[in-house]
Formats: structure tokens, C-alpha cells, sequence
């Protein structure tokens, strides 16, 4: 039988963003995405759940030291706290910002920094729009 | 591997039950079910968590229209939402409405209804510190 320990950390951050296909007409884009289409734009109070899976180490007790992790989070959301995420960060150029592609962006920066900082791998993947409203993102 | 992508959206109603067993004494269904076999019936503020599993659209970049999600899950709640739930919900007749059960018919509400995305997991508050979980899982 094998064993399987989690950690997970949660880290809030604030955002802009706008839904909106520059291959659709404005017609499209207004139907499909609706309010969330908005020329200038909207803002959400988002939560991120980072769950990380790896052995334990037997000195520390530990997966990853959470004083390690924060400075990949702080590192990782620079590009995220109180941006427009469609005009300030560079990995939404060619992508619509939804909550499932925030959630496929933070896997892929966040798990490349790990690989080259810790012996441990993302496991899941959380984003919370709001409160009632997340998604999740992981491997399979 | 591949990317595995789920979006979670948390839904409310208000609902009354009374947990009782026909065919055996009131004095029998009391030791079973306590006070959750009050004559009167009693009730909860529920909240479910439906959680849709799928690829993210590419031109959309979302895994289902949420406000298709919205409008579907208004005609399941609208089913139970301010009733109660043994008398007025025929499924409940046959089956005690309890945590377990009301997820379970939930799924089965739910799933008909869901035209892109697929059903993945439910988990219903029954209160703050009672949930319960409802999925199913191929052989």
C-alpha cells in the first residue's frame, strides 16, 4: 500500500480581466461571454490553492518548508496581484484569461519552479473566481 | 499524462425533511433517527457544490457556460427549494431525504439536464459541519 501526504497553501491575489476572442466578431464575443465581455474590463477577489505532493523529510518532518514556498508565490504572482491580466501579463497575449486558463497558467510557472527548487510536484491546482465559483486543474 | 480540468460552482436552497421509518413504532424510529424524526418535520439551508469535469474550449477557454450551468441548476433547485421534502418531493416517498439520498437524486436531476461537460462530483452541505458526497465512477 502506498502512503500519500499533501500540503497545500492558499495565497489571495486581485485581478482585472476580460473575456473576449479577437478572432469573433463583437456580436460573438457578446453573446457568449456576455457582461464578462466588457471593453474595460472586470476585477475579482481570487484565492489560490496550491496542493503539492512529495516524501517527507525525515529531519524536517516536512514536504517543502512553507518559508521556501512563499517566495515562489510572491515571485510567481508579481505578474498577477493587481494587474489587468489581458494587458500587464505576458502569458495571456494569445489567451482569454477564464479561471480555467489561470489555473492552467499558474500549473505550468509553478511547477517548472518547483522542479528547479524542491524535490516535490504540484498535485492540484485551485482557483477560486469567488467564493462560490472555482476551479480545479491537475494531471491525470 | 494530460491535463485534467474541473470547474466547481457552490448553489443554496432551503429545504425540510423529517427522517421516519413506516411500519415500526414512533418509540423505534425515535432511537434510530432521534430528533430528526420530529413529527413536525424540521429543515436545513442547504448548499451544493456541482462540479463539472471537461476539456478547456479552446476558443472559449472555459469548460462549460456557466450560465447554462446557472439556468439548468435553477430548474433542479426550484424542484426542492422551500419544500418539504417527504411530502412534497415524489422521490422522497420512497427514499428517507436524508444527506446521502438528497445528493444522490441531486446527481440523477442533474445529469439528464447537462448538455456539454460531464458530471463529476457533488458535495452536499447539510450544515456547516455535515457533507456529503456523491459521485460515480465507471467499473
Amino acid at each position: 500500500m502506498n502512503n500519500r501526504t499533501l500540503l497545500t497553501k492558499r495565497v489571495d491575489f486581485s485581478a482585472s480581466h476580460r473575456y473576449w476572442n479577437p478572432k469573433w466578431s463583437a456580436e460573438r464575443n457578446k453573446k457568449v461571454f456576455g457582461k464578462c465581455s466588457n471593453k474595460y474590463g472586470h476585477g475579482h477577489n481570487y484565492s489560490l490553492e496550491v496542493t503539492i505532493e512529495g516524501d517527507v523529510d525525515p529531519d524536517t518532518g516536512m514536504i517543502i518548508n512553507l518559508y521556501d514556498l512563499k517566495p515562489i508565490f510572491d515571485d510567481v504572482l508579481k505578474d498577477f496581484d493587481h494587474k489587468h491580466l489581458n494587458e500587464d501579463n505576458p502569458y495571456f497575449l494569445d489567451m482569454i484569461p477564464t479561471t480555467e486558463n489561470i489555473a492552467r497558467v499558474l500549473w505550468n510557472i509553478i511547477g517548472e519552479k518547483l522542479q528547479a527548487n524542491s524535490n516535490c510536484r504540484l498535485y492540484r491546482i485551485r482557483v477560486y473566481e469567488t467564493p462560490d465559483l472555482f476551479v480545479d486543474y491537475w494531471l491525470e | 499524462m494530460g491535463e485534467v480540468c474541473s470547474i466547481t460552482k457552490v448553489y443554496r436552497f432551503s429545504a425540510g425533511h423529517r427522517l421516519y421509518l413506516k411500519g415500526i413504532s414512533d418509540e423505534e424510529n425515535w432511537r434510530i433517527f432521534g430528533k430528526c424524526t420530529n413529527p413536525k418535520g424540521h429543515g436545513h439551508d442547504y448548499y451544493i457544490e456541482v462540479k463539472i469535469r471537461g476539456e478547456i474550449h479552446p476558443e472559449t477557454g472555459m469548460v462549460i457556460d456557466i450560465g447554462k450551468l446557472d439556468e439548468l441548476m435553477k430548474d433542479v433547485i426550484d424542484e426542492l427549494d422551500h419544500k418539504r421534502l417527504d411530502v412534497e418531493v415524489p422521490y422522497f416517498r420512497d427514499f428517507q431525504p436524508s444527506g446521502e439520498n438528497i445528493a444522490k437524486y441531486m446527481w440523477s436531476s442533474i445529469k439528464p439536464r447537462l448538455k456539454s461537460g460531464e458530471l463529476y462530483h457533488l458535495k452536499l452541505w447539510e450544515t456547516q459541519n455535515n457533507y456529503f458526497e456523491y459521485f460515480e465512477e465507471d467499473d
